[in-house]
């Protein structure tokens, strides 16, 4: 059975690439309660590579204004700046994120009806993980490594402005400014995994493996840990079964993390009694 | 020596002004109760005070050395952050460490001594979510206090606290003021409470502004006129109780 999955393991590496960037930024979208601002980042994304699709298909457009992880990016980006900017209005916040998933959605259905290339009608829930290339791998790296680093480097700013934002810009933080690099960082993770994971996984890796790391512990090192390693534990359990099973890889690994959610459940409420 | 300096300040929202022509002065070991019901106006003083809402006119001078403690509203705080005692603390050493640096053994340290400091170091490795109320508080007012900040500034520290806890903090907050030499501002709705600790009160009611001392401020003519209500003032035991009396002859307790 491994040897089938080794056939694919570049679209394996891919995975886990996926599996950490958005199990990272995951941790800081559970915990600021803006997991349906990720999922709407997330269908703006895949409408992105949907306008891509439709107009390279309609010869509207050629090079990067043709190329969905470009298009992608830039729709993604204009959506971080205003999720950003925490814009208050008569429409409620949440309403407004509401507004953005269910149009981007359908927006991204439409186009790919009318868009020629046929492989495009997965990318909305599935995505294409078999279709990881190595190129495809390194430039995930390429998104990866340095947002990764800059969550290193600044993790005591973002997770001030995150835990107590009044008091953080009382001591003088930009918080405006660290709220839009970190959902900057979200952004570009997103649109970067977008093309290859689908809608579904990538809204699953920004989630559940946070919440697991929530469920087993009680400091913020330990939740970045856990959630690293029950996103790449789903994605690896996930695509070596869905290889020799026949099953879409997606869906494997999103079962996978739900299950690890659940068996960090059942620890932690077995914990709670002991 | 004044550290903050309103001088017939205007402040408001948009062009909505919520208070006009506001002066007063926090010294350097002033003693301050900034009181006012609920949707009075105490915030929008607070944040101009603070630097985060400029002022729709006048001016408000802030010395170069000032360096605010900042213990915001238990309640502002997100517990669902899987922080310890000692974490949070550590976070009033952040803008002194700098960009991008991690805590030093001197940070951890003085974050220690801070928690010593308002009575509660045992507790420095326990998550925060797990502390009673006023163990909360504390924790606020040690990261406050790990700044090093020559003007200490509580916003409704005693919101949702039972008796004894409420007395616990307040007194350990005139003890930072007496031992420290702190300068301390105090945000509170409840005048009683705050009336008993600070040497100063400014009262905030609908529009209407008044600063002065303790004595000053406490008294039935000043206390009648900016809450449009008749009021009384008793002492017990050396602290001074307002009562509002419903109609002449019958008082009723009640928190002003």
């Amino acid at each position: 059975m491994f040897s089938t999955v080794l056939l694919f393991r570049e679209a394996l590496y891919g995975a886990l690439v996926i599996a950490l960037a958005c199990s990272v930024i995951g941790v800081y979208v559970v915990l600021r309660r803006i997991v349906f601002v990720g999922a709407a980042l997330a269908q703006i994304s895949s409408a992105g590579i949907a306008l891509a699709l439709w107009l390279a298909g309609a010869g509207i457009a050629v090079g990067g204004a043709a190329n969905p992880t470009v298009v992608s990016l830039l729709l993604t980006l204009v959506a971080v700046l205003f999720f950003a900017s925490g814009t208050r209005g008569r429409v409620p916040p949440d309403a407004t994120i509401g507004i953005t998933y269910s149009v981007a959605a359908a927006v991204g259905i439409l186009l790919i009806a009318k868009a020629a290339s046929g492989e495009a009608h997965d990318i909305f829930l599935s995505g294409n993980i078999l279709g990881i290339t190595r190129r495809d791998t390194l430039l995930l790296l390429g998104v990866t490594v340095p947002v990764l680093g800059i969550h290193a480097v600044f993790y005591k700013e973002l997770l001030f402005v995150s835990f107590d934002r009044e008091t953080a810009r009382t001591v003088g933080y930009n918080v405006r400014g660290w709220d839009l690099l970190l959902y900057l960082t979200l952004g570009v993770v997103i649109a970067s995994a977008m093309q290859f994971a689908g809608v579904m996984l990538v809204f699953n890796f920004l989630v559940l493996p946070a919440v697991t790391g929530l469920l087993l512990s009680r400091s913020m090192r330990g939740v970045f840990l856990w959630s690293i390693l029950s996103a790449l534990v789903a994605a690896f359990a996930g695509f070596s079964l869905s290889v020799p099973f026949d099953l879409p890889s997606g869906p494997a690994i999103s079962a996978v993390s739900g299950a690890l959610v659940m068996i960090s459940w059942g620890v932690r409420r077995v914990a709670a009694h002991a | 020596m004044a550290l903050v300096t309103f001088d017939r300040v205007t402040l408001g929202y948009g062009r909505r002004a919520v208070l006009t022509d506001i002066s007063f002065e926090i010294a350097e070991g002033d003693f301050l109760g900034l009181v006012g019901p609920n949707g009075a106006g105490k915030t929008t003083i607070l944040r101009a005070l603070l630097g985060s809402l400029e002022p729709l006119g006048g001016t408000v001078t802030r010395a170069p050395t000032l360096r605010f403690g900042y213990v915001p509203q238990r309640d502002q705080v997100d517990y669902s952050f899987p922080l310890k005692v000692l974490d949070v603390v550590m976070m009033g050493r952040y803008n002194r460490i700098g960009l991008g640096r991690r805590p030093s053994d001197d940070d951890r340290r003085r974050a220690r001594e801070a928690l010593e400091h308002v009575g509660i170091d045992r507790l420095a490795h326990r998550p925060l979510a797990d502390l009673s109320g006023g163990q909360k508080q504390r924790t606020l007012i040690a990261r406050a206090l790990v700044g090093e900040p020559n003007v200490l500034v509580l916003d409704e520290p005693t919101t949702g606290m039972d008796l004894a806890a409420t007395t616990r903090i307040l007194g350990l907050v005139r003890e930072l003021h007496e031992r420290d030499g702190l300068t301390v501002l105090m945000v509170s709705h409840a005048l009683n409470e705050v009336a008993s600790y600070v040497e100063r009160i400014a009262l905030v009611v609908d529009g209407g502004f008044r600063i002065g001392t303790t004595d000053e401020i406490m008294t039935e003519p000043a206390l009648t006129q900016m809450y449009g209500i008749q009021v009384r003032v008793d002492s017990v035991d050396g602290h001074r109780i307002v009562v509002a009396r419903r109609r002449i002859g019958e008082s009723v307790g009640t928190r002003v």
